[in-house]
């Protein structure tokens, strides 16, 4: 079953089932509930959440351990437990971005992951400390971690 | 919007299955109990509004098109699954 929508990004896309995103809480304060992870290969830096309901709606993620080496997420008890998440549980884990005419002007938002797993994600709220809103990706300072740890 | 008094140990109920309980009421703060099915996330406003605004503003920011050294995923060779 192969599905296609034209993005305003990317134009005609065929959209792999795999790479489908279903997020039952949708992502925070923009609803929707499935997303296609769009992305050049395991070694390309930046990957794209493109809503499969809003062809106008794609957001530009990354792997937050990619660029922050102490990168955690902690979430409360009641999220862990809705998520079911344990000790055991692998999940993948992204973060969004925002874009700048500049790159050192780039942010991750490190306070609000999105954790997948088997084709559902969740954007959940961590409690880790020094995990902001908009966290330098490349910061003059060496963005090394660093950063994150805060 | 709905206004209703209550005293600490007072609840709320909204519909069937969530239960907002006023824990203690002391000066200016007021503590809250919140019994919701687990599928139903609860968030503090002023979080869930400033990711609610980043969320927007990481999609906007790539809608604006001036994006000139972010490596650009596109299209070819069709999107692969994350790894």
């Amino acid at each position: 079953m192969s599905l296609t929508i034209e993005s305003s990004r990317f134009g005609h896309l065929e959209i792999d089932p795999e790479s489908v995103l279903e997020f039952p809480e949708g992502l925070i304060g923009l609803g929707g509930s499935r997303y296609a992870l769009i992305s050049e290969g395991p070694d390309a830096p930046f990957a794209w959440l493109q809503s499969l309901e809003d062809p106008s709606l794609s957001l530009p993620v990354t792997n937050p351990h990619r660029f922050f080496a102490d990168f955690a997420v902690e979430v409360v008890d009641e999220d862990a437990e809705r998520l079911g998440l344990d000790a055991a549980s692998a999940m993948d884990v992204y973060v969004t971005v925002r874009a700048a005419p500049s790159l050192e002007d780039f942010t991750a938002n490190l306070k609000a992951p999105i954790l997948v797993r088997a084709g559902q994600a969740w954007q959940v709220i961590n409690q880790a400390p020094g995990c902001e809103l908009r966290v330098p990706l490349f910061s003059g300072t060496q963005a090394n971690g660093g950063t994150a740890a805060g | 919007m709905l206004r209703i008094s209550r005293r600490a140990g007072e609840r709320i109920m909204l519909g069937d299955d969530v239960v907002i309980e006023v824990l203690e009421v002391r000066g200016q703060t007021v503590r809250i109990g919140i019994d919701a099915p687990r599928a139903i996330p609860v968030y503090r406003e002023e979080i869930w509004l400033e990711v609610k605004r980043e969320n927007q503003a990481a999609a906007e920011a790539a809608a604006a098109g001036d994006l000139p050294k972010l490596p650009a995923a596109g299209p070819r060779g069709g999107p692969t699954p994350p790894r």
